[in-house]
């Protein structure tokens, strides 16, 4: 008993070891033959896996549309009840909802690679451990790590060269924008509100990709001092004379409501947005997912909140 | 009444009738002018800073006969007509119409514990709430949108069920009402929450929804609760003796000349209605409906009479309170008005029971 937890620990210990020498994510010779891939996913678990995946499972939609971004689309064998992007993600085997993923029919699809996000590892992920899945959690809090999240996901899938000519092209065209707005002063960054949901009235706050995505494109949060998805005073926003509103709108399920409150509501008749008409509406699986449909999203908001820089 | 004081064997009960009529006359002249106070004060109090003196000006502005040129921005008077003071009207009548229809509810089913959750009303909303969530439709009628309409019918249709369910031949035994009610309510619950679970990036607006919020309440939306709870409230008032006289066993109350069906049919159709116009636009709040009329219970005695009026105006400016608390503690951010109940009114309540070491009047 004893002699079995030491070799357990000596064993942990190597696989530290190897994994500090090997950088992040060091995974060389994968084409070739099948060798141990390492990597330290973005909740700082240490993940081995045996050689390049070739049933992959993911259960959200970002995960799913980067999957497809670096030509994964075949080794993808299940995805969630919301993969809906692109469109062959629709014809993929379902394994369930966001809270309520199927871990039996996780099981049954014989991954030997599963992409979990952020909401998944209080629940979910010990479950697919104790079944002995491989099991790699995506969970980008920063435009950086987004991009730090394609790079991975290629590492450990044998597409490093399509994750970097993908990070560049991304960085690229974010450059593009911030290089432009990178030179507004004070003034010139708009004051600017995020409609999340308009009953009750829900904002981003200072630690969202969603401010962040405001920010470089030139706006300025006007609920910066915030944390998370609040709940915020209709008279706080009134009194913050948003210049530019943005509503966060979906596809179906009556998902402009957001937008039509920020364009009817009489009480916000009064704020320099509505003044001068800027009131605008944005998917929100653009926004919202980490994917690299994030920069379409940074290029839209630029538009929006300076279509002179824009045009 | 007078032929109840005959019955020997109810003097006890007698008893806690009949004293401090005086002193609970006062009460309810004292409580409201506290809620007209409270009204002005929580005007003056916000996220964002007003003086004192604008406020007052803005709102003495808008009384007739009064001239006061305006020394503000416009931005300031949205602030406190459109949006501060409507929220206040609405926490008060929401505030008033759980109170009412809570001491309705534990007067009718002669049981401490009873609210509008007993009975499937707050689950039978919240579903209707969830459903209109969830569905891609939006139209409204009569002043509800979509959520509203959904929520009040949820709560109306389910209160309805339950008391066709409950029914044993002419009549509508307290204790099937109540069991039917409980089983139909987790029904709704557990519908609802597989509804929440599959509701994708709605889920945040839904739990708000659920935890009761006065976010964007507007004058519209009191104007289409006002005469719901108005209504209620005087036809609830209207019958606060027969109340009384339920209190005893129904057979007593039948000997005395009260048609305890009738009775019976026509307050839990009037507390459901204004729980259901309440909880429609604001969510389910929960609480105040039991809180309240047992605090006034504890300091004024049960007799309906008073315990009625006494529970509309403590209700209201107990809810009018949670909400400056909810809008004001973290501001610019709201917390949901539902945690501010729990938080600030058990502890009252159970230092209440202590003190009183067990004379509650059940």
């Amino acid at each position: 008993m004893k002699k079995r937890l030491w070799s357990m620990v000596v064993i942990l210990l190597l696989l530290a070891l190897a994994s500090s020498l090997t950088a992040s994510c060091g995974a060389e010779s994968e084409e070739t033959k099948p060798s141990l891939i390492q990597c330290t996913d973005q909740i700082g678990r240490l993940v081995t896996l045996e050689g390049v995946p070739e049933r992959i499972v993911s259960l959200a939609p970002s995960n799913t549309e980067i999957l497809f971004a670096l030509g994964l689309g075949d080794k993808v064998v299940g995805v969630s009840d919301y993969c809906d992007y692109p469109e062959e993600a629709k014809e993929k085997p379902k394994i369930g909802g966001y809270s309520t993923s199927d871990v039996e029919r996780i099981v049954a699809l014989e991954p030997d690679l599963v992409l979990i996000e952020d909401f998944h590892t209080t629940e979910i992920l010990p479950a697919l451990e104790n079944l002995g899945l491989t099991v790699v959690t995506i969970d980008p809090r920063t435009l950086d790590e987004v991009l730090e999240s394609f790079t991975l996901i290629g590492d450990i899938t044998g597409k490093t060269e399509e994750a970097a000519s993908l990070v560049n092209e991304m960085a690229a065209r974010i450059k593009a924008v911030t290089d432009k707005t990178a030179g507004l002063s004070e003034e010139e960054r708009l004051r600017t509100f995020y409609v999340m949901w308009h009953d009750p009235l829900m904002t981003v706050g200072s630690d969202t990709r969603i401010h962040e995505l405001i920010e470089k494109a030139g706006g300025v949060n006007v609920f910066a001092d915030t944390e998370g998805y609040p709940m915020v005073e209709l008279e706080a926003l009134v009194n913050t004379n948003p210049q530019v509103i943005i509503a966060g709108t979906g596809m179906g399920e009556g998902a402009d409501l957001p937008f039509t409150f920020a364009k009817t509501e009489p009480r916000l008749a009064n704020v320099d947005a509505r003044l001068n008409n800027r009131v605008y509406e944005i998917n929100t699986d653009l926004v919202g997912r980490p994917t690299p449909r994030m920069v379409e999203a940074l290029e839209q908001l630029a538009e929006m909140i300076h279509p002179e820089l824009f045009p | 009444m007078s032929s109840v004081g005959t019955e020997p064997t109810l003097a006890g009960q007698v008893m806690n009738y009949r004293p401090h009529w005086r002193r609970r006359v006062y009460a309810i002249a004292g409580l409201i002018i506290a809620s007209v106070l409270v009204v002005a004060i929580a005007t003056t109090i916000g996220s964002v800073k007003v003086p004192f003196l604008t406020t007052f000006r803005i709102l003495l502005s808008q009384l007739p006969f009064i001239d006061i040129t305006p020394g503000w921005v416009p931005a300031t008077e949205t602030i406190i007509l459109d949006i501060r003071l409507p929220r206040i009207i609405l926490a008060g009548l929401v505030g008033a119409a759980l109170a009412i229809a809570g001491a309705t509810y534990q007067g009718l089913f002669r049981n401490p514990l009873a609210d509008p959750y007993l009975i499937g009303a707050a689950q039978g909303a919240a579903l209707g709430a969830v459903v209109g969530f969830l569905l891609p439709i939006e139209f409204s009628a009569m002043g509800f949108g979509v959520i509203p309409m959904l929520a009040f019918t949820g709560a109306v249709l389910s209160v309805a069920v339950v008391y066709i369910l409950a029914r044993v031949g002419k009549t509508v035994p307290v204790t099937t009402l109540i069991l039917a009610g409980v089983a139909l309510g987790s029904l709704w619950g557990s519908i609802y929450s597989y509804l929440i679970i599959n509701s994708g990036e709605r889920i945040h607006g839904i739990i708000f929804w659920v935890m009761g919020s006065f976010s964007l309440s507007s004058w519209s939306e009191v104007a289409v609760v006002l005469p719901y709870v108005v209504i209620g409230i005087i036809v609830i008032i209207l019958y606060s003796r027969s109340l009384n006289v339920m209190q005893l066993d129904e057979e007593q109350a039948k000997q005395l000349g009260i048609n305890v069906e009738r009775v019976k049919l026509i307050l839990l159709a009037a507390a459901t209605l204004i729980t259901a116009a309440a909880v429609s636009f604001v969510g389910t709040i929960g609480f105040v409906g039991i809180i309240v009329p047992h605090v006034v219970r504890l300091i004024w005695g049960p007799d309906h009479r008073f315990l009625l009026p006494l529970s509309v105006l403590s209700g209201a400016i107990f809810l009018i309170i949670a909400d400056l608390v909810a809008r004001t503690v973290l501001s610019p951010t709201e917390i949901p008005i539902g945690i501010i109940t729990a938080v600030c009114g058990v502890p009252f309540f159970l230092y209440l029971l202590r003190r009183r070491k067990g004379i509650v009047y059940f």
